[in-house]
């Protein structure tokens, strides 16, 4: 049965270092899959990949019928994935609802001439555009929808990250990348992280794929897990399964642990 | 106190030193501020005076030196520094050392300036007690209450302005049929000393008032309910477009003429303000664009273009186009070679990106010049004959007529800028200037916006030059030099990056300025130059601030002054 | 054009998703410039208007502006490389030493010592030359440009065009409008014979000193520590501070040694072109940067072999594609040569010949 997104061999070097070496790896709708490994082992060049920043020397990715080889990321945002960064990146100085609203662009029309005329096809969609924006703000409850006309910088850490979120909804993906969205928050934060993700499966659909460091996390929302290190994927399976698995304790905590353990 | 006020004293005297030097002391004391009683130059020395003393008397957290004090003592330094300066001068030039070979400007009508007419000994004498009695006095006006101050102020600066003005205020008095005599000396130019005391007295005691009930009005106008504002606003507006359009017949053909130049800068700038405001695109090169659509008009209306007649001295009965037609006939060009240009070098990074249009700018430049295309575009001849509409309808000649026709396209091109900038487009361009990788990754195809609004800049430069070409009836290469761009730049930095009423005040600022104000002509690419430096340091927002940019530009400060705070070594 | 619905649901194929559209014209245009090129580089030769000294004389002629604008460029280069700023006003620095030391020229041939003592003269001339525009580069830096340390991208460069134009026109202001001619140097009149081929002594000159100064300035900035700390700067300028690099002394430092060069490129231009003006800076330094963007800007070898190649190609460019063409007065166009390399070059190397190619992007 074909996949929703299905990578398939996918590598990619930058001069002397293998960043990824054939990768194979899939995701459906209704799905959560987390993606671990060390810092270095090739995750986040692997969403870059997916999303179209870079090119793989070889390999396919398929993804709901297209062939996302060589597409740009405005086009894969098109198609329906849509991503956050590992650093919040959000559009510092713009409000709230403004970064939500660019989240809408790919689903909208309206260009040079409508603006201009003030044209009501155009004044529709902008108003389309506002609610769907409040709408994919008001999933976050009471975090972002008290706060629409505020700057994004003014915002505290943890509701950057849930605007982030906000604004990948925004695009209304199938797909939804998330990169490291626990770092940097403590304990209750993360639970309520892990009710988020939860709800994102549940009440959008979205087949979601997770980089994490955050172990409780990945253990406490992903329904799959694979980890890579050195740019491969050793290990795939359930949380307890890749937990347990030898080459995987190595990669994070060295032979020696590895040893002990058996 | 008197050695920590060595250093602005010294500082004051070398900037007069430095305008004195660099011409400007002298060509400026041509003009009369005062009938007959001072001159511009010695008005920029005693200015300076005055500014030296003020900005060194101010109250510092260490010292509490009394600011007249401070004041005198900086303005006597400055003034010993320049007299000291004018001694050697004056010495060098009776040993007969040519000084001139070096410093042009020194001339004994410029050390006369310096000395204030009284003559080599006295002269010297003179500025040390000016400079300390201007410094005082600037001191002194720290000590003032605010009203008080701001009169004084604002009625000097005003004597100054309104003299400055004469070229532009007679125009609208007469035009007014009011007599103007009791305010300018007609013969002798400046201001009549009856008309100084009116200006100072009227301009001061306004101002006092003002000052006093300033509070009031502004909290009266902050509850103010918003429909109540809408129409005031919506009244202002009209007022403004009744002025505008009443214009050209109150202030004459001359004044019209200029305002004409403006208008087309107005609409220069609101293209590349879509440019450099609205995408973030370095462009160095809008000159290209202005070209374009000069030529572009000469070609297709001139009845001396090589589309109607093989001899160019022989003009044909018509040009090839109607000049309406060939209207967005040429902006349609323009588009298409702005979007041709753009393709390949949008991706470019912002230094590169400016570099590379200064390059399209000044190809463009060779290409009109030259021998090569001299069949086609006149070459350093010129095309000639761009005729203005046919017989029967306006004639684009009459200023007039032209400023009404640049003035709506302006007024287009601003309700364009203004519809634009909050609607998709615009907020597609705004998340690219924040973050190029996060807006393509959000849908926004970066390579397509960016080329959007190049080619739309184009479009409105072009326009520029079609009505250019309209003006001047004939299109020499000289008009399109990298300058050109530089002041439509100047013209939207100076206002405000992305903010369309400081386009209008730019341009009126930095081309609508200098025509009346001929003394500085040929200083005026210096003013500019030091404008565009003074404004980047203190005020990069320009005049009239888009608000979303202010913060872009802040945000960059606070975050130096954090990495300043690791890298600073312990005191 | 590649729109997509609304709803979520339907996906529609994206038209043209896969052809490189972009690709395919800019091969058609490299192409047919080749081509271009080529067509009239032989009908050029076909014509036998130039002889092969004709040419030689060309090429050197090139070399020897080429070196010049070397010089300038590396000032570009070593700023950029440093502060990522663009320093518009690097032409004004130019001229500035350039005219300091013209008056002492002018006093030096009054008094005859410019002939009688050639060799100290021009050494003369060249510390003057390089001081005064050191100067005028470190008071930049501090008046107009560390005010902007962190400001975004756009402000830096406004601030360095205002510099530039008021740098500019206070010279006019100081010094009149009237071009000025440098006293000649007897010495430095005629030819010398170098392998069979008759050169210019003042471009021999030209050539040599500014390969003994890029050797000078190599050595400086890979070996010195002033040199490492430049580099270390450029690299990650916090990271720097944390070491113990006094960033703002490297940073003076930097604008000190590309002013110097700057200065001593002023008296070499001299030598070839003879004239003093206010707004001379302003060409050659439009081209010297030109020619540090084709090198890869932030390199120096890139600044050196873009000038050499800038100059040549403009020397030679004209005259050898363009004649054949029919085209007239081919070296009025040389500013299109010039730049429409510019072009070619960043369209294909974005980095110029030097620089980092960047990210490989789909």
């Amino acid at each position: 049965m074909s996949h929703l997104l299905e990578l398939g061999g996918i590598s990619k070097r930058f001069g002397g270092v293998q960043a990824v070496d054939d990768v194979d790896f899939h995701a459906d709708l209704g799905e959560i899959v987390g993606v671990i490994g060390p810092n270095g082992a090739g995750k986040t060049t692997l969403f870059n990949i997916v999303t179209g920043f870079y090119r793989p020397d070889s390999g396919s990715i398929h993804f709901d019928g297209h062939n996302l080889v060589g597409f740009k990321p405005n086009q894969v945002a098109r198609v329906g994935i849509a991503r956050t960064f590992q650093a919040v990146r959000l559009f510092a100085n713009m409000t709230v609802i403004e970064n939500a609203m660019v989240g809408q662009h790919t689903r909208t029309k309206s260009g040079v001439f409508g603006a201009i005329l003030n044209s009501r096809r155009t004044t529709a969609e902008e108003r389309r555009i506002v609610d769907s924006a409040i709408n994919a703000l008001a999933f976050f409850g009471d975090s972002l929808t008290p706060r629409l006309n505020q700057l994004a910088s003014e915002l505290a850490y943890a509701d950057r990250r849930r605007l982030e979120i906000a604004r990948a909804m925004a695009t209304e993906p199938k797909l939804l990348l998330l990169d490291e969205p626990a770092a940097g928050m403590n304990p209750a934060e993360k639970d309520g992280l892990i009710e988020l993700i939860s709800r994102l499966r549940d009440e959008k659909g979205y087949a979601i794929v997770l980089i994490e460091h955050d172990m409780p996390v990945i253990k406490g929302v992903c329904d799959r897990v694979a980890a890579l290190d050195y740019g491969s994927k050793i290990a795939e399976g359930t949380y307890d399964e890749v937990a347990a698995n030898r080459q995987v304790i190595e990669a994070y905590l060295g032979k020696a642990a590895s040893e002990a353990q058996s | 106190m008197i050695r920590r006020k060595l250093r602005p004293g010294v500082i004051g005297g070398a900037v007069i030193l430095y305008l004195a030097l660099i011409g400007m002391v002298e060509a400026f004391e041509d003009r009369f501020i005062i009938s007959n009683v001072i001159g511009l130059g010695t008005t920029l020395v005693l200015v300076t005076l005055i500014g030296t003393g003020y900005l060194a008397s101010k109250p510092a957290e260490e010292h509490h030196d009394p600011p007249a004090l401070a004041g005198l003592v900086t303005g006597a330094f400055a003034g010993l520094f320049i007299a000291v300066c004018v001694v050697i001068l004056e010495a060098m030039l009776s040993a007969g050392i040519q000084v001139r070979n070096v410093f042009v400007s020194v001339t004994p009508g410029l050390l006369n300036v310096l000395e204030f007419g009284a003559g080599k000994i006295l002269g010297p004498i003179l500025l040390v007690i000016v400079g300390a009695a201007l410094g005082a006095a600037a001191g002194a006006l720290r000590t003032l209450a605010v009203e008080w101050r701001g009169a004084i102020v604002y009625g000097l600066s005003m004597v100054l302005g309104i003299s400055l003005a004469e070229p532009l205020l007679v125009g609208v008095i007469d035009g007014l049929s009011i007599p103007s005599d009791w305010l300018y000396d007609a013969a002798r130019g400046g201001l009549t000393v009856t008309g100084t005391i009116i200006t100072l007295v009227a301009a001061g005691v306004g101002r006092w008032f003002w000052l006093r009930k300033r509070d009031t009005v502004v909290q009266f106008r902050a509850h103010m309910p918003d429909d109540r504002r809408r129409k005031y606003s919506r009244v202002a507006a009209g007022v403004i477009i009744g002025v505008l359009v009443a214009l050209p017949w109150i202030v004459g053909t001359f004044i019209s003429d200029v305002l004409g130049t403006v208008g087309l800068y107005v609409l220069l700038g609101l293209g590349l303000n879509i440019v450099v405001g609205y995408a973030g695109l370095l462009d160095l090169g809008y000159v290209a664009f202005f070209a374009v659509g000069a030529y572009a008009t000469g070609v297709l209306t001139s009845t001396a273009s090589f589309l109607v007649t093989s001899n160019r001295d022989q003009f044909a009965a018509h040009g090839f186009l109607n000049f309406w037609v060939a209207l967005p006939v040429v902006v349609v060009i323009a588009v298409i070679i702005g979007a041709a240009i753009g393709a390949p070098v949008l991706r470019l990074r912002g230094d590169y990106l400016a570099i590379v249009t200064l390059g399209f700018g000044e190809i463009i430049r060779t290409l009109v010049l030259s021998d090569w295309l001299a069949p086609y575009l006149g070459g350093a001849q010129g095309l000639l004959r761009v005729p203005p509409a046919p017989p029967n309808s306006w004639n684009l000649r009459d200023p007039r007529n032209l400023y009404y026709l640049i003035m709506a396209f302006g007024l287009i091109g601003a309700l364009v800028a203004y519809r634009l900038k909050d609607s998709r487009v615009g907020r597609a361009w705004a998340a690219m200037r924040e973050d190029e990788d996060v807006a393509e990754a959000m849908g926004v195809s970066v390579v397509r916006y960016k080329l959007l609004a190049f080619a739309i800049g184009a479009g409105v430069g072009s326009l520029g030059g079609v009505f250019f070409a309209a003006k001047i009836g004939s299109i020499f290469p000289n008009s399109f030099s990298l300058l050109v761009s530089i002041n439509v730049l100047s013209v939207i930095i100076l206002g405000g990056i992305g903010s369309i009423p400081g386009v209008v005040i730019g341009a009126f600022v930095l081309v609508g300025l200098p025509e009346f104000l001929r003394e500085f002509g040929e200083f005026r690419l210096l003013i500019y130059g030091a404008i565009l430096v003074g404004i980047m340091i203190l005020r990069p927002e320009g005049l009239i601030p888009n608000k979303r940019r202010l913060r872009e530009l802040h945000v960059a400060d606070q975050e130096a002054q954090m990495g300043e705070l690791v890298t600073e070594e312990p005191a | 054009m590649n729109a997509a619905p609304s709803p979520s649901g339907s996906t529609r194929r994206i038209p043209f998703e896969r052809l490189p559209v972009r690709r395919i014209i800019l091969v058609a245009l490299s192409l047919a410039i080749i081509y271009g090129v080529v067509a009239g580089s032989a009908a050029t030769l076909r014509l036998g208007q130039f002889t092969g000294a004709n040419w030689r004389q060309l090429v050197i002629n090139g070399v020897a502006r080429g070196s010049v604008y070397a010089l300038i460029a590396i000032g570009y280069t070593l700023v950029y490389g440093v502060l990522f700023m663009i320093n518009f006003a690097h032409g004004e620095v130019f001229t500035s030493g350039t005219y300091a030391a013209y008056f002492v020229a002018v006093g030096f041939a009054g008094s005859g010592f410019l002939n009688t003592h050639p060799l100290v003269s021009i050494a003369i001339l060249l510390v003057i030359s390089m001081t005064v525009s050191m100067v005028v580069a470190i008071v930049l830096e501090r008046l107009a440009y560390r005010p902007l340390r962190g400001a975004p991208r756009l402000v830096p460069l406004i601030t360095a065009i205002g510099a530039s134009l008021f740098l500019q026109y206070t010279m006019r202001g100081l010094f009149g409008a009237n071009v000025r001619s440098y006293p000649e140097i007897d010495v430095l009149q005629g030819t010398w014979n170098i392998f069979g081929t008759e050169i210019l002594r003042k471009q021999a000159i030209v050539i040599v000193s500014a390969l003994v100064l890029w050797i000078v300035l190599y050595l400086v900035v890979a070996k010195t520590r002033t040199g490492r700390s430049m580099r270390a700067v450029g690299e990650d300028r916090e990271i720097a501070a944390l070491m113990g690099i006094d960033v703002d002394r490297t940073i003076v430092a930097t604008f000190a040694i590309g002013g110097a060069l700057a200065g001593a490129a002023g008296i070499l231009f001299v030598f070839v072109f003879n004239q003093v003006i206010f707004i001379m800076g302003f060409l050659p330094g439009l081209k010297a940067f030109t020619a540090a963007v084709l090198g890869g800007i932030g390199s120096i070898s890139g600044a050196a072999v873009g000038g050499l190649v800038l100059g040549i190609l403009e020397a030679v460019g004209p005259n050898l594609f363009l004649t054949g063409a029919a085209v007239p007065s081919p070296n009025q166009l040389q500013p299109v040569v010039a730049f429409g390399i510019l072009v070619l070059v960043l369209i294909f190397l974005p980095g110029g010949f030097f620089g980092a190619a960047g990210d490989e992007r789909a």
